[in-house]
């Protein structure tokens, strides 16, 4: 359960609310969290969005941790080992970049097959086709990754 | 259909300098499509000399492949922040 969950919840017991105005929030903080499952991704500037249509923006975020926290003098970090990413690509520059692979050699291509197999990934990259890759583009609307390191820097990527 | 990109904004800063630059992308395109009419005929010559070897086919893929992706880069913005130093691209 989330935060404002909880709240809503503890506004309702403590009777600041009413039964249906607890209805109506609820429903609210479901559907900001439907299009990532979680609510932790309002720092990361995708404020919430929901990605229920085309996704249009894949993001790249990286955050430092609580050692890397930002000086507040231009947005520059202390410590030099820790940097923040933020990367937005739009979906129409990926599906350019994808169809790219139409320029890319067949000796080329073949060579990229053998290394896959040798991964023991059994794929043929020939086999890509145009409604394969807006299949694959549609499907990254439910993709979310987020990874968070020993040192409290976080990794995100998901669409938007 | 999706609008060309027009303005692209660069802006590098570290602990002494700062640099910011808006480049304006719709002002460049006339003229590299100038520079395009006027290469178009070396263009076409290479196409069709390379074009028995298959290599000609890709040299016109790549043409298209070129400017799709220019016409695809609106809204990219990439912003990476390290020790004292800062690189901010946005393509609006």
């Amino acid at each position: 359960m989330t935060e404002n969950k909880k709240k809503i919840l503890e506004m309702l017991a403590q009777n600041k609310i009413s039964a249906d105005e607890a209805y109506r929030l609820l429903s609210a903080v479901d559907s900001g969290e439907g299009g990532h499952g979680n609510a932790g991704h309002e720092d990361t500037g995708s404020k919430g969005t929901e990605v229920k249509g085309k996704p249009r923006y894949l993001r790249v975020t990286v955050t430092p941790g609580a050692e890397g926290t930002s000086s507040g003098n231009g947005g520059l970090f202390k410590d030099g080992n820790v940097g923040r990413v933020n990367v937005r690509v739009p979906m129409s520059l990926i599906r350019a970049g994808i169809k790219l692979t139409s320029l890319i050699p067949p000796e080329a291509l073949d060579k990229a097959n053998k290394a896959l197999r040798e991964k023991g990934i059994n794929f043929d990259v020939r086999n890509i086709k145009s409604e394969d890759i807006e299949e694959l583009i549609e499907a990254l609307g439910d993709m979310e990754i987020d990874v968070e390191g020993g040192k409290g820097e976080k990794v995100k990527v998901f669409v938007e | 259909m999706t609008r060309p990109p027009m303005l692209m904004h660069i802006k590098v800063q570290n602990q002494d300098k700062k640099f910011g630059l808006w480049l304006p992308l719709f002002l460049l395109m006339p003229l590299a499509l100038v520079i395009l009419i006027i290469l178009s005929s070396l263009i076409l010559i290479a196409i069709l000399v390379l074009w028995p070897s298959g290599w000609g086919r890709y040299a016109l893929l790549a043409l298209k492949a070129a400017f799709v992706t220019f016409w695809s880069t609106r809204g990219l913005e990439v912003d990476v922040q390290n020790g004292s130093q800062c690189v901010y691209v946005s393509i609006v």
